[in-house]
Parts: C-alpha cells; sequence; structure tokens
C-alpha cells in the first residue's frame, strides 16, 4: 500500500523517509463491556508524513489513536513507538514522542494565562527551565498566539482555545503530533488558518496525524489517508487513491468532497475519477474541451 | 460505568409493564417481609421467589452478577466473620483462646446473608425493570414536588455523563505528561486541580445551557403541570398488588397473631 507514496513530493527533505516512527502489529483492542473497537490494525508511519485517519463515528479511530500514545492499551499485538514497544511504558514517557491534542480543548485548559498553559506539559515532563522557556516560546510562536501570553485561555473564542491547546502539545516538542477532530467548531477562516500553521509543522519535520470525518480537508492537505470502518484498516492510500472509490467511502459512513463526486459524474465525459481539488477539475475540463 | 449507574434494561415483561408505584410497594413489602422472617428455611423460599421474579424479567446470569458483585462479597464477609463475633449458643465446636465457635451462629450467620441477599436482590428488581424517568414519575405521582422530581431525574441522568467527562478530561491531562499518583501528599492534591478546574467548568457550562433548554421549553410556565404520560393502574397491576400483600400479610399474621415460627 505504501507504493502510491512513490509519486508525492517527500514531507520532510531532512528525514529519510523509511524511518518508522510508528509500527502497529496485529493490534486487537476490546473495551470492558466487550465491545470489539479495534480488529487486526497493521499500520507503519513514517517520521515526516501527514496521515489523516478517517472513519464514521465509531470506526475505531480515536481508539486506534488512543492506543498509539497509550491511554489505552492493546488487548492483544503492539505498539512500537520510536523503535520502542509500548508496553511497560507510562503514558507521560510517551508523550515525549507522541503529542495527542484531544477534540475539546476545554478537556486540558485550566491554568490562568495562556503560558502558564502551555508550560505544563514540558515542565511534567521534566525539562530544564532553560529548555521549557525555549519550547513554550516556540510553542506560543508557532500557534501565534504571542498577543495573548497573559490572556486566561478559558475566556478566549474556541478557535483561539483550541489553538492554546494544541500549543500545549506541541509545548513538550513530540515527534508525532495526533490532533482529534481538531476543525469541529471552527469557522472556514479559522480552520484554514489552523490547518496553515499544521502544515509548516509537519514541513519542520513533524509527523501529523489528523482524525476526521472532514473530507475537504483530507483532499486538502494530507498526504496520506487511512480509511477506517468497524475498527479495520479498509484502505490505506494517498487521497487520490481513497477519492476514487466513493462506494468504499460510503461503508465506512464517508461522503467524498464534492468535487471528486463531481468529477466521478463527469467521469463519462473523460474527466479522470481521481481529481481531488477544484483547481485540478477546472484543469481538466479545458483540457477535455481542448483548451482555453 | 454507566450500566453500574444505571441498572435499567430494556425489556417487554409483565414486570417491565407494571406500574412503578406498585413495584415500589411491592418492594417496601418484601424488604419488610425479609426483616421479619428469622428462619434461614423461610428465608431461602423468600430468596427463590425473589429470583424467579429476576428469571421472569428475563435478567441474564452475567448481568446479574455484575451488579450484585459487591452484595456477594458482603454475605461472604457475613458468613465467615458472624460466627467469630457470636458466641453464644450451643453446641461449641471449636475454640481459640477468646474466640468459640457455635452451631447457632453459624446459622445465624447464613440467615442474616440469606437476608441481605433477599433485600438487595429484590432491589435490583426494581432498578433492573424500571427506568429512572418511571421511578421519577412514581415518586411525583405519589406526592413529590415536581421540581424535586425533575432534580432528581437531572442527577441521575448527568451522571455517567460526568463520569464519562472525568475520565476524558484524566485522559486529556495524562497525554500532557501529568501523572496522577506520583509524588507526595501536597503534589497529588495539586496535580487534581488539572482534573478539576476543567471538571467544573465543563458543569457550570452544562447546568447554564441545561437552564437554557428547560426555559427555552417553557418550563414552569404555568404552576399547574399536565402530563403527557400518565400512570393508570390496570387489573393486572391490581391482581400483583394483591397477590403482593396476600404475601406479606399472611405470614406476618402467622408471625405475630398466631406465635407460629417463622
Amino acid at each position: 500500500m505504501e507504493d502510491g507514496e512513490g509519486e508525492m513530493i517527500p514531507a520532510t527533505p531532512m528525514l529519510p523517509r523509511e524511518e518508522k516512527i510508528i509500527s502497529i502489529h496485529g493490534l486487537r483492542f476490546t473495551y470492558e463491556g466487550g465491545v470489539v473497537a479495534l480488529r487486526d490494525i497493521n499500520l507503519d508511519i513514517s517520521s515526516g508524513e501527514y496521515l489523516a485517519i478517517v472513519g464514521g463515528n465509531g470506526s475505531g479511530k480515536t481508539t486506534l489513536a488512543k492506543n498509539i500514545n497509550g491511554l489505552l492499551r492493546p488487548t492483544s499485538g503492539e505498539v512500537v513507538v520510536g523503535g520502542r514497544s509500548l508496553s511497560g511504558r507510562t503514558v507521560a514517557d510517551i508523550a515525549r514522542t507522541i503529542g495527542y491534542a484531544f477534540q475539546n480543548p476545554d478537556h486540558q485548559l485550566f491554568c490562568s494565562t495562556v503560558e502558564e498553559e502551555v508550560r505544563f506539559g514540558p515542565a511534567n515532563l521534566g525539562y530544564p527551565e532553560g529548555e521549557i522557556v525555549k519550547k513554550v516560546r516556540r510553542a506560543i510562536e508557532a500557534m501565534n498566539l504571542e498577543s495573548h501570553r497573559k490572556t486566561p485561555p478559558l475566556s478566549m473564542r474556541l478557535g483561539e482555545r483550541r489553538r492554546v491547546s494544541i500549543a500545549s502539545v506541541i509545548a513538550m516538542d513530540p515527534e508525532v503530533l495526533i490532533l482529534d477532530e481538531p476543525t469541529t467548531g471552527l469557522d472556514a477562516q479559522e480552520s484554514s488558518e489552523l490547518l496553515a500553521k499544521l502544515r509548516r509543522l509537519n514541513e519542520e519535520g513533524k509527523t501529523i496525524i489528523l482524525i476526521t470525518h472532514d473530507m475537504k480537508l483530507v483532499a486538502e492537505h494530507a498526504k496520506r489517508v487511512v480509511v477506517m470502518s468497524q475498527g479495520r484498516v479498509l484502505l490505506d492510500s494517498d487521497p487520490r487513491g481513497a477519492f476514487s472509490d466513493p462506494e468504499l467511502l460510503r461503508q465506512s459512513n464517508l461522503e467524498p468532497p464534492p468535487v471528486a463526486l463531481l468529477a466521478h459524474k463527469l467521469s463519462e465525459l473523460g474527466i479522470p475519477k481521481d481529481v481531488i481539488s477544484p483547481e485540478e477539475l477546472v484543469f481538466q475540463i479545458m483540457r477535455e474541451r481542448g483548451g482555453p | 460505568m454507566a450500566g453500574f449507574v444505571d441498572l435499567y434494561t430494556e425489556a417487554d415483561t409483565f414486570l417491565h409493564r407494571m406500574d412503578p408505584r406498585v413495584k415500589i410497594f411491592a418492594v417496601l413489602l418484601l424488604s419488610l417481609l425479609a426483616l421479619v422472617l428469622s428462619n434461614l428455611y423461610y428465608l431461602l423460599i423468600l430468596l427463590a421467589f425473589i429470583f424467579l421474579l429476576l428469571f421472569l424479567a428475563r435478567a441474564t446470569f452475567s448481568h446479574t452478577m455484575f451488579a450484585l458483585k459487591f452484595v456477594l462479597r458482603f454475605m461472604a464477609l457475613i458468613i465467615i466473620l458472624w460466627p467469630i463475633f457470636d458466641p453464644s449458643g450451643t453446641p461449641m465446636l471449636a475454640s481459640l483462646g477468646p474466640i468459640k465457635i457455635t452451631e447457632p451462629a453459624i446459622w445465624r450467620g447464613f440467615t442474616s446473608a440469606a437476608r441481605v441477599g433477599c433485600l438487595a436482590t429484590v432491589w435490583y428488581i426494581l432498578m433492573f425493570t424500571t427506568s429512572q424517568r418511571d421511578l421519577v414519575r412514581a415518586l411525583v405521582k405519589m406526592g413529590l414536588r415536581f421540581d424535586f422530581g425533575l432534580t432528581l431525574a437531572i442527577s441521575l441522568r448527568f451522571l455517567p455523563t460526568f463520569s464519562a467527562l472525568i475520565d476524558s478530561i484524566k485522559d486529556a491531562q495524562r497525554a500532557r505528561g501529568l501523572e496522577l499518583s506520583k509524588g507526595g501528599l501536597l503534589k497529588i492534591s495539586r496535580n487534581y486541580v488539572a482534573i478539576l478546574v476543567p471538571t467544573i467548568v465543563a458543569a457550570l457550562r452544562t447546568a447554564d445551557a441545561l437552564s437554557l433548554a428547560l426555559q427555552s421549553r417553557a418550563y414552569g410556565a404555568r404552576a399547574d403541570r399536565t402530563y403527557l404520560r400518565d400512570l393508570k393502574m390496570r387489573v393486572s397491576d391490581g391482581i400483583a398488588l394483591g397477590v403482593l400483600v396476600a404475601a406479606f400479610v399472611l405470614p406476618v399474621l402467622a408471625k405475630y397473631a398466631f406465635n407460629v415460627k417463622l
């Protein structure tokens, strides 16, 4: 399945592509009440990837993410992060490598200023003071919160609170950043600003894992898509491959982005089925009609 | 977690359909009966009767065992501890210093355990077959002020929600490297601030949203409430009530009026 990556521009030229930051073998997870949430997941994620895990509600995407950062432990199978198995490692230890921003920022904000909030993570991990100050400054800059240093996070708007919560995870300087539905409740402008910031982090070498069911977001930003349904990985490819099969997405309770659906409807006219951006669709239609 | 807060399980048995007022009354009578009976055999008959009801309510074994886990441990504890602390009666079976194990004390241990079993199971049936809404409806119908009933219903409804919320907040802070049980007493209590503040904020937000939702549905618009669903006694409810009253009154009469040893 990784063959599809060859034709894409490598996200981080500084890092060798084959370095596996996360490796999941035969992961199964069953909740206490007996609900099987993950069935036999195998997944390798390389350093510097921009990956989207998509799927309908209850498809297991959040459960998978929580197994990667140790909040949940596999019923069977193994998760390897940074070359070391997670079993026996504490969540705090794993947090040095895997940062996890929860869906609802209000579940983590509790300090009286943004600066204190962002400090909390690196301080927990026991970095020396000079290092903490540096990491906090960098995280606040990455999320454009310089003017809000002394603002109480709880008095900020949702989009800003989400940026604070992401900054508080970035400050721990993890190699991998997992974001659970980061655009829920944000307007179009706030969303695209946030995603531009995530893209910059990815270009700087961070591995980004986006958990979402917003297909437009995936089409525009992710370089690899893992489609999940009923605790299984249905498909693992680049966004082009993922959207060329609407039937498969429907199985996972997902709707392809409108532009991909339109391309499908137009495929009889010779438009390729794997178009994922409006610009590309316009280009293909122009070409079909014999140029502008 | 949610299963522990609300034991109610949807089903369509005569116990599920029974008027909740009759059920509350029946549970009170059967509980009193368990306290009145002091003979192990009669208590076991009562326990068998209660388990028959449980079976008729289609309670699965695993569900019941899960709900009664703590009660079963408590019963085992009574059976073990009673003979150790009750030295009265003869014949004495064993003794070690001040501790005397006597045969009647062992039986008394079993009797008390059976009584606790009856009490727990009979209340379990009520919770298992009656939704919280119906319980509150019955209490209001029996004279509880409606706003108290509503408060009770809302608190019951939000218990599992808040338990899930606290779990999620704990996870979110652990993902930021918080180790709740690490450090001295002062450090541990300071750690919990990171859990407590988001929980309180979320609770206040929920309460605010809830009061708006109530107002937008005209809560308190008129003093004399009308009800969409009214509780009505049916013939079957009357029969059930009659049977239960007989099951309570006959043994009690036999014991106290005719001095039958029960």
